[in-house]
């Protein structure tokens, strides 16, 4: 070879190793499949001189050629000179607008196709260019691989973002679940994000109450169950929490290439939301529990107030009589009263009521009745009038379940002359100082039951020396044991004809330590209130 | 698919304005390339996508935002997110949107962001 031949192959060998270098950089630097077709294109071009270069991709070898970058859309035509191999395939044509078939096989089952038109100065493709052809291919395999890494690079930073993004949300819906407080509120969050977190198309979580619906929701709204459950592409957990079972349902995962089967992942991510869901229904159940329990406490703390202010301290001394009383309230706080109340004519009112129902509704009933009677009582009018008054007043200050006993025997300590009113209590116990056991019955209904002007028809009796009378509430008979037994009537009567104590406190002292042998460890379920009056 | 999203859409001079509504997911995602691709993407230089009616964006439906970031990017366009609730706002963050995404709080700002 002459001097001057050599120096010129030199001169664009190294011209060609320079295009080369600068033509990966290009190549590396394609934006996509299209820009790296396009940048080839115009490398090979520039680089053969060729009049067209047209770029052509196959994704698998069953598939259409894709034309990728065309100088001739005429090119299009002469895809059949393409021919898919394993091995890179370089056809030099004769008989056509093309010069070059190129089918270069590619690292991930996809092909490139490459149809050449002839060099501008229309002369033979030569042995140089045909290497050179060569050295580009390789050059374009190295771009695509890069292009692929780069795609994978994206695809795998995706991907963490999106497993971060689950873990996160998993961790803030946990959080929110915890914050709110109504269980509609809580389903719609835990679906919503279960939905979203798994890529599903739509979800929906039914609540059954003895295999009957009681509550359903979807994501997007407004889906029906049944368009739901007759989906083949779906995931399930459910969970049974104080009676109710919640049962999740998604379907269709989704994916860019059209729906796909859920994964381990997407269970355990949908399992999580339903572990969050069932903990913050547990707690807000919890929560209720104890707020409705603090309520009920708060009001036994104000009825029980009000029944210490009523109740009396200490009893009036009466000339001639030993009274003593006790009221023992029961754990929920009934309505029981007892008082004994000097009148300005020097008579004495004993009293005792019981208030259906308990707590605070009772408690100011109770008061009720205690500051109708103190206004009431000095005015000196008819016990059957003054029962009378006071149904009214009750009646019209109480809900319709509400109603009190009552009786009162208003004592005139002179004479031992008692006015006795029993207005539905139960019967007072007086005990003769010859032993004789008699039931103070007289009356009417019970104070606040109705409001139609029935009469109260009163009792007058005189208790002689050593005659003892008992009044007393419901609590003491009906105290049970842990058998369910009551202490009974029979007992107290038995009790009252038994045990003769000289003083009053001592027969109460007595009477509620035998209620308490009776019912042992059972609690207390009423108040228990007695009135005991002794005349000398 | 089951999909309760809608779209409208306006352009104002070279900015197209995509309001939203609902799941944005696969389907949701499809329409919002369709709508960008119905137009004559080389000459929008900025999206504005309100979401102000979405609450909810899956990683499909973030897939298609992606490739409306990075078809905007190769001619010198934007896309800009507005109206954004709390978790999408994260949801963005946390998927690295942002790196190639801007976000306003109003359509208004985001037609008079530069």
């Amino acid at each position: 070879m002459a001097s001057a031949e050599l120096n010129l192959l030199v001169d664009k060998l190294n011209l060609q190793v320079k295009s080369f270098q600068e033509g990966f950089e290009v190549l590396s630097n394609s934006k996509n499949l299209t820009d790296l077709a396009r940048n080839f294109s115009h490398i090979l071009r520039g680089n053969l001189l060729s009049i067209n270069v047209n770029i052509f991709y196959k994704e698998q070898s069953e598939k259409d050629w894709r034309a990728l970058y065309l100088h001739n859309k005429e090119a299009i035509k002469f895809t059949y000179e393409l021919k898919p191999e394993n091995i890179l395939k370089i056809n030099f044509l004769t008989d056509n607008n093309y010069k070059v078939a190129i089918t270069l096989p590619m690292i991930n089952s996809s092909y490139f196709g490459l149809l050449i038109g002839q060099k501008i100065d229309k002369k033979e493709y030569s042995s140089f260019d045909r290497v050179s052809i060569q050295i580009f291919l390789q050059l374009l395999d190295n771009a695509y691989q890069a292009y692929l890494n780069n795609k994978k690079e994206k695809e795998l930073i995706f991907s963490l973002n999106n497993r971060v993004l689950q873990l996160n949300s998993l961790i803030d819906t946990g959080i929110e679940l915890s914050a709110l407080d109504k269980t509609e509120s809580l389903l719609e969050l835990a679906l919503e994000r279960a939905v979203v977190l798994t890529n599903a198309s739509a979800g929906c979580i039914t609540v059954y109450e003895n295999d009957n619906i009681i509550k359903y929701l979807s994501f997007p709204p407004g889906i029906e169950e049944n368009d739901l459950k007759e989906s083949t592409n779906k995931l399930n957990t459910e969970f049974s929490l104080l009676g109710k079972t919640y049962k999740f349902i998604l379907i269709e995962k989704e994916s860019r290439a059209g729906v796909i089967e859920f994964d381990d992942t997407d269970k355990i991510l949908l399992e999580a939301f339903a572990r969050q869901l069932e903990s913050a229904i547990e707690n807000e159940h919890l929560h209720k529990e104890a707020l409705e329990k603090e309520n009920i406490k708060k009001e036994l703390s104000v009825a029980s107030d009000i029944q210490k202010k009523i109740i009396p301290e200490k009893l009036p001394e009466i000339d001639g009589y030993d009274l003593a009383g006790i009221n023992i309230p029961s754990k929920e706080v009934g309505g029981d009263y007892y008082d004994c109340i000097e009148l300005n004519d020097g008579r004495y009112a004993l009293i005792m009521a019981d208030v259906a129902g308990k707590g605070v509704p009772a408690a100011l009933l109770v008061s009720t009745l205690n500051a109708s009677l103190k206004s009431y009582l000095d005015l000196q009018i008819p016990l059957d009038k003054l029962a009378q008054k006071i149904n009214s007043i009750i009646y019209n200050a109480s809900p319709s379940n509400k109603f009190i006993t009552f009786f009162i025997a208003v004592l005139n300590p002179k004479n031992g002359e008692l006015d006795i009113i029993n207005a539905g209590h139960n019967p007072a116990l007086l005990l003769r100082n010859n032993g004789v056991l008699q039931k103070i019955n007289a009356g009417g209904v019970a104070l606040g039951m109705f409001n139609m002007g029935l009469p109260f028809v009163g009792e007058k009796i005189t208790l002689n020396s050593a005659d003892r009378l008992l009044l007393f509430t419901d609590g003491i008979p009906e105290a049970m044991n842990e058998n369910e037994e009551e202490y009974s009537d029979e007992r107290l009567e038995e009790f009252i004809e038994k045990y003769q104590f000289p003083k009053s406190s001592e027969l109460i002292d007595a009477l509620v330590h035998d209620v308490k042998s009776h019912t042992r460890e059972c609690p207390q379920s009423d108040d228990i209130t007695a009135l005991y009056l002794i005349k000398h | 698919m089951i999909s309760d999203f809608k779209l409208n859409s306006e352009i104002k001079g070279n900015m197209l304005i995509i309001s939203t509504e609902g799941y944005i997911n696969n389907n949701g995602g499809q329409k919002i390339a369709d709508e960008f691709y119905s137009k004559k993407t080389n000459d929008i230089k900025k999206v504005i996508l309100n979401l102000e009616k979405t609450k909810v964006v899956n990683s499909i439906g973030i897939s298609f935002l992606i490739e409306l970031i990075e078809k905007l990017n190769e001619s010198n366009g934007k896309l800009v997110f507005t109206n954004l609730d709390a978790s999408i706002d994260k949801t963005f963050t946390i998927m690295g949107l942002y790196h190639f995404a801007e976000k306003t709080d109003t359509v208004e700002q985001a037609l008079g962001a530069g």
